[in-house]
C-alpha cells in the first residue's frame, strides 16, 4: 500500500506517496521527473537506471523505495548541468561519446563511481568496470575514451564532493 | 507562446539555447503574403492558434515556411520530417541546411519527425535521410537565402547582386558598412514565400532550380560538428519518448498471448482492484493491456494477468490462452524456409552455371546458414496516446512518424489532419523494431479509457515481440578451372519477409488489416564478373515469427555467404584472398576500398591459412566488402582463436569506407565503430531462440550482446572518395555488412576452419574444429 516515503536526491529530500516495495526508478522518473536515469529492463541487466547511492553505482529498478530511506541519491542531473558539466559529462561531449545516448546515463554514473574509487586506472580496468553495462548503439570505443579522458585529466575527483 | 505541456517538452528537446518555437505559431494566422503575428508576442500567438482550424495536417512543402523559420533574434529552426535515431543526422541535416542559408549552425535548432509541423519526407531507415532529404533541404535553404537577399536588396535599393549573404548577415559587398541580419529582415514574420515542390517522400524534389553553392565552396558541410544533442543526453536534460509526460496521463502495460497466435479465452480479475491506482482491463480480441494510475500499479496488474520474464504456461496467469504451438522448431527454421513456397527472383543470370560445372577442375559447395535476430534497443518502445472521438495526438518515437499518422486514421476512422504524432527520439532502434507498434498498443488502451495513455513495453515484451530480423538459408556452389579461375558460380538465398507492416495490436484485436506482409527481397550485391554465374533469390511472407528490416536488411547476411564462400574459392585455388577477389572486379570504387584498407592494414599477399601455428591461442587476418546501395565498404581484421576454448576475441579492425562527399567525419566515424561493434556482437552472439510457442530469448540473458571485454583494440577508419564531386550517400548501416564474413575469413585464416552459420559462439567453433579434424 502507498505511504509517504522521504528519499534524498541531488542533495534535496523530497516526499513522495508510494508502494515502499515499488522500485526506486519509478519514483525518480515519474515523481521527481528525471530523465536521467532511464528504463531499460527492470532486471539489473543493462545498467541504464543507474544511480549512485551513498557513493555506490545501484540499480534504481532493482532497489525498493524503502531501502533507500535515510541515503543520499545521486542522479546524472546532480552530477552537472547544461551550463557547467562534471568533467565526465564534458568528456563524454569532448569523445562525441554518444548515439542514441539512452546507455549512457549508466555508463556516466557508473563510471563516476568507478573513478571515484580508481582514479588511475587502466583502460582495461575500465573495461572491465563497464563491463555489465550494455550499449546496443556500439558506442563502446567512445565511452572507453571518454571515460580515460576524464581520469587523465584527473577531474573526475575533483567533482568528487560535488556528485556524492 | 503556446503553453501546452507537450511544448514545454518540445523545449527541453532542443538544448542549443536558442527560443524554442513552435510552427504551429507561424502557421496560424490569416491568409497574405505573411502573417501578421510576431512570435514574440504570446497572445497573438495563442489567440492565433485558438482561431486555427481544426487541421493539423502537414505544412505544404512548397512553402519556404513548411522548412525554415528565422526569428527576430536572429535564431533560425529547420523543420524536417526525418527524425534522429541515434546516427547523428539531426546535426548533419542541420549543417547542410547552414551551408546552404549561409547561417551560423549554432544558432539553427532542429524540429525533426512531428507531423504537424513537418514535411513528409518519407521513414527514416535505409540510411537513406542524408542522401535523400538532403538534397530536398539543400534546395529549400538555397531558395531562402535567395529570398533574403532579395528582401535585403529591396531593403537596401541595390540589385541582389552587389550582396552577400554570410553567417546570418546580408551585406554589400566590398563595403564594411551597411549591414542586416536574416532575422530583421524577417521581422518576425513566418517565411510565406512559395517554392517549387513536387512529388513525395523520397522522391520530393524542391525548389529545384534554387541556387545551390558550389560543393567545393563548402565551410560546414565536410566539418566535423558537433552533435547537438549530446550535451543534453549527458547532462539528464534531454527528453527522450520515454521521458515525455502528459497532463492526466495514465500508465498501460500489454499483455501479450503466451503463444504467438494464441486466443484469449478468459480474463480473472480478481485482486486487480486491490492494487492501489488500477483503472481498467483494456481487453479487444486478442489483446490484452492494463491501465492504471502509476507505472509501478499497470506493472502489478500486468504481472497478475500472466505478463512475466519465465511465463510457465498459457494458463498461469489470470489471463487464460489457448495452447498454440504454431512456431517452426528452432533448429529446422532453414529446412522450413526452404519448404515455404514464394517468389523466385533472379538477381544475375549470366553464361551457363550447369553447363559449365561438368568441366571444372574443382568445385565446392556450401550452406550458409543465418538466425532470427533482434533489434535489441535498451531503452524498450515507448508511446502516449491521447484517442478522442474525433481527433487524436500521438507522442512517438517512431522511425516513420507520417505513416503511422496514416495507420492510426485507418485504425481509428479519424481523418489524417485531424491527428497529430509528435515525435521524440527514442532509444536506438535499427530498423523497424516495437515504436511503430506501441502506438496502436496505447491507441487502444486511450480509446478504451478516454485518456492519454502512456505504454511502455517490459523487457520482455521488446524481446519477445519486437518484430526480428528474418532468419535466411543460403546455398552456393563455385567451379574453379585448373588455373584457379572461378567458372561458375551460383547464390541461391531463402528469405521470410523483411517488410512486414502490419501492426501486432491491430492483428490481436482482429481489425481490418493495416500495412502489408511482403516479401523477401533479395539483397545480395552480386558484383563479381565470372562468366557463368547464377544468384537468386526465394522470398517468402512471414515464417514464424513476424519479420521487419533490422540494420542493412538481409545484406548483412548474404553479405556473409557471398564474401565468406569467395573466400572458399580463393583457398581452393591457393590463392590471396584480397588478389583473388581483385582479379574478378571491375567496379572502380569497390577496387578502391579493398585497396585502401589493404594498404592501412598492412597486408602481405599469402593464401590463406597462415602457416601453421603452434599453441593455444592462434591468430588470423580476414577480409570483406560490401556495395550497399552505393556505399562501397572494405573490412578487415584480426582474430585470435582460442583453440581449447573456441573463443574469438577480435584484435584489430580496419574500415575503408566510400559513402562520397561527407557530412560530418565524426559523425561518420561514430557511425563506422557503431556498425562495426554491433555486426560484431550479432556475428558472435546474438541468436533469438523460440519453443514452438514463443521466444524464449525474453531478456539479456536469453540474449547476450557484445559486452565491453570483448570490444577490439583499434577500429581504423579511411575514407575513400570523400570528395566534393561525389553525391553524399547515406553512412547509417553499410559498414554492418562485411563484418561476419571477415571474422569468418578470419577464423579459417587462423585455425583452417570454416564457419557457416552465425552466431560464432565458441561452442559452434568447437563443433566446427572437430568436424574438421
Ligand atoms: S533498467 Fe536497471 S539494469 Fe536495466
Ligand atoms: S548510445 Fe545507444 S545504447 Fe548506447
Amino acid at each position: 500500500m502507498s505511504q509517504p516515503i522521504t528519499i534524498n536526491v541531488n542533495g534535496k529530500d523530497h516526499a513522495v506517496e508510494a508502494d515502499p516495495d515499488s522500485m526506486l526508478l519509478y519514483a525518480l522518473r515519474d515523481d521527481l521527473k528525471l530523465h536521467g536515469p532511464k528504463f531499460g529492463c527492470g532486471l539489473s541487466q543493462c545498467g541504464a537506471c543507474t544511480v549512485i547511492i551513498d557513493g555506490a553505482a545501484t540499480r534504481s529498478c532493482v532497489t525498493p523505495l524503502a531501502s533507500v530511506e535515510g541515503t543520499r541519491i545521486t542522479t546524472l542531473e546532480g552530477l552537472g548541468t547544461l551550463e557547467k558539466p562534471h568533467p565526465l559529462q564534458q568528456a563524454f561531449i569532448d569523445e562525441q561519446a554518444v548515439q542514441c545516448g539512452y546507455c549512457i546515463n549508466g555508463m556516466i554514473m557508473t563510471a563516476k563511481a568507478f573513478l571515484d574509487g580508481n582514479p588511475q586506472p587502466t583502460r582495461d580496468d575500465i573495461k572491465q568496470a563497464l563491463n555489465d553495462n550494455l550499449c546496443r548503439c556500439g558506442t563502446h570505443m567512445r565511452i572507453v575514451r571518454a571515460v580515460e579522458r576524464a581520469a587523465k585529466t584527473g577531474q573526475a575527483q575533483a567533482g568528487q564532493a560535488k556528485g556524492g | 507562446m503556446n503553453t501546452r505541456p507537450e511544448d514545454l517538452h518540445d523545449n527541453d528537446r532542443h538544448e542549443t539555447g536558442t527560443l524554442p518555437l513552435s510552427r504551429r505559431n507561424f502557421l496560424k494566422g490569416t491568409a497574405g503574403l505573411v502573417v501578421a503575428f510576431a512570435i514574440v508576442d504570446p497572445t497573438a500567438a495563442i489567440a492565433a492558434a485558438e482561431t486555427a482550424a481544426d487541421s493539423v495536417g502537414s505544412p505544404d512543402s512548397g512553402k519556404l515556411y513548411a522548412w525554415l523559420a528565422i526569428r527576430p533574434d536572429n535564431t533560425a529552426t529547420l523543420f524536417t520530417g526525418k527524425v534522429e535515431t541515434g546516427t547523428g543526422v539531426e546535426t548533419a541535416l542541420a549543417q547542410i541546411a547552414a551551408e546552404e542559408l549561409e547561417f551560423p549552425i549554432n544558432r539553427l535548432d532542429v524540429v525533426m519527425g512531428t507531423t504537424s509541423q513537418t514535411v513528409d519526407q518519407g521513414p527514416t531507415y535505409g540510411s537513406m535521410a542524408v542522401r535523400y532529404a538532403g538534397p530536398q533541404i539543400r534546395h529549400a535553404a538555397a531558395a531562402a537565402r535567395k529570398a533574403l537577399l532579395d528582401l535585403a536588396a529591396a531593403r537596401f535599393k541595390l540589385p541582389a547582386q552587389q550582396l552577400e549573404a554570410k553567417e546570418g548577415v546580408v551585406s554589400i559587398i566590398g563595403t564594411s558598412g551597411k549591414s542586416v541580419t536574416f532575422g530583421e529582415l524577417v521581422a518576425g514574420k513566418r517565411l510565406d514565400i512559395a517554392i517549387e515542390a513536387s512529388g513525395s517522400g523520397f522522391g520530393l524534389k524542391v525548389a529545384p532550380d534554387a541556387p545551390v553553392k558550389d560543393p567545393s565552396t563548402y565551410a560546414v558541410v565536410g566539418q566535423p560538428v558537433r552533435r547537438k544533442d549530446i550535451p543534453g543526453k549527458v547532462t539528464g536534460q534531454f527528453t527522450y519518448i520515454q521521458d515525455v509526460r502528459v497532463d492526466g496521463m495514465l500508465h498501460g502495460r500489454v499483455v501479450r498471448p503466451y503463444g504467438v497466435g494464441a486466443k484469449l479465452e478468459s480474463v480473472d480479475e480478481t485482486g486487480l482492484k486491490d492494487i492501489p491506482g488500477f483503472v481498467q482491463v483494456v481487453r479487444s480480441g486478442n489483446f490484452l493491456g492494463v491501465v492504471a494510475e502509476t507505472e509501478w500499479a499497470a506493472i502489478q496488474a500486468a504481472e497478475k494477468l500472466g505478463s512475466g520474464l519465465d511465463p510457465e504456461g498459457p494458463q498461469a496467469g489470470q489471463a487464460k490462452w489457448s495452447d498454440w504451438q504454431g512456431l517452426p522448431e528452432q533448429d529446422a527454421v532453414w529446412d522450413t524456409l526452404k519448404k515455404t513456397t514464394g517468389t523466385n527472383n533472379s538477381v544475375a543470370a549470366k553464361g551457363s552455371v550447369d553447363l559449365a560445372l561438368p568441366f571444372a577442375a574443382k568445385t565446392i559447395q556450401a550452406t550458409y546458414k543465418t538466425p532470427f535476430q533482434m533489434h535489441g534497443s535498451i531503452g524498450p518502445s515507448c508511446a502516449i496516446a491521447d484517442v478522442k472521438a474525433d481527433s487524436a495526438t500521438f507522442w512517438a518515437g517512431t522511425q516513420m512518424p507520417h505513416q503511422m499518422r496514416a495507420d492510426m486514421a485507418e485504425m481509428l476512422g479519424i481523418p489524417e489532419d485531424r491527428i497529430d504524432v509528435k515525435w521524440f527520439e527514442a532509444s536506438g532502434a535499427y530498423g523497424r523494431n516495437g515504436l511503430e507498434h506501441v502506438i496502436p498498443d496505447a491507441a487502444l488502451m486511450s480509446k478504451a479509457v478516454g485518456r492519454p495513455v502512456r505504454v511502455q513495453w517490459m523487457r520482455w515484451d521488446e524481446h519477445g515481440w519486437e518484430p526480428k530480423g528474418p532468419p535466411i538459408l543460403q546455398e552456393l556452389t563455385g567451379a574453379l578451372d585448373k588455373d584457379g579461375n572461378v567458372v561458375a558460380w551460383r547464390h541461391h538465398m531463402w528469405v521470410p519477409t523483411t517488410g512486414d507492416t502490419r501492426l501486432i495490436a491491430v492483428e490481436l484485436a482482429g481489425l481490418p488489416q493495416i500495412g502489408s506482409e511482403g516479401t523477401g527481397d533479395s539483397a545480395i550485391g552480386y558484383a563479381y564478373t565470372f562468366d557463368n554465374a547464377d544468384v537468386a533469390c526465394h522470398g517468402m511472407g512471414r515464417v514464424g515469427l513476424l519479420t521487419a528490416w533490422l540494420r542493412s536488411p538481409a545484406q548483412f547476411e548474404t553479405t556473409y555467404a557471398m564474401e565468406a564462400f569467395i573466400d572458399e574459392m580463393a583457398a581452393a585455388a591457393g590463392q590471396d584472398p584480397l588478389s583473388f577477389r581483385l582479379r574478378s572486379l571491375d567496379d572502380k570504387r569497390a577496387i578502391d576500398v579493398l585497396r585502401a584498407a589493404a594498404e592501412a592494414y598492412g597486408w602481405d599477399s599469402r593464401p590463406s591459412p597462415a602457416p601453421q601455428q603452434d599453441g593455444k591461442l592462434a591468430k588470423g587476418r580476414g577480409i570483406a566488402w560490401v556495395n550497399r546501395d552505393d556505399v562501397r565498404v572494405a573490412t578487415i581484421a584480426d582474430v585470435m582463436v582460442d583453440r581449447d576454448s573456441g573463443a574469438i576475441s577480435v584484435k584489430r579492425v580496419v574500415v575503408a569506407h566510400d559513402c562520397g562527399l561527407v557530412v560530418n567525419p565524426d559523425g561518420l566515424s561514430n557511425q563506422i565503430e557503431g556498425n562495426v561493434i554491433q555486426s560484431l556482437s550479432r556475428t558472435l552472439h546474438e541468436e533469438v531462440t523460440f519453443d514452438r510457442a514463443h521466444v524464449t530469448s525474453r531478456d539479456w540473458e536469453g540474449y547476450p550482446i557484445l559486452r565491453f571485454e570483448e570490444i577490439p583494440d583499434t577500429i581504423d577508419i579511411v575514407l575513400v572518395n570523400n570528395r566534393p564531386e561525389y553525391p553524399s550517400y547515406g553512412g547509417g548501416e553499410p559498414s554492418t555488412c562485411p563484418t561476419a564474413a571477415v571474422i569468418s575469413n578470419a577464423v579459417y585464416d587462423a585455425i583452417g576452419v570454416r564457419l557457416r552459420q552465425t552466431p560464432f559462439r565458441p561452442d559452434r567453433v568447437k563443433a566446427a574444429m572437430s568436424r574438421t579434424g
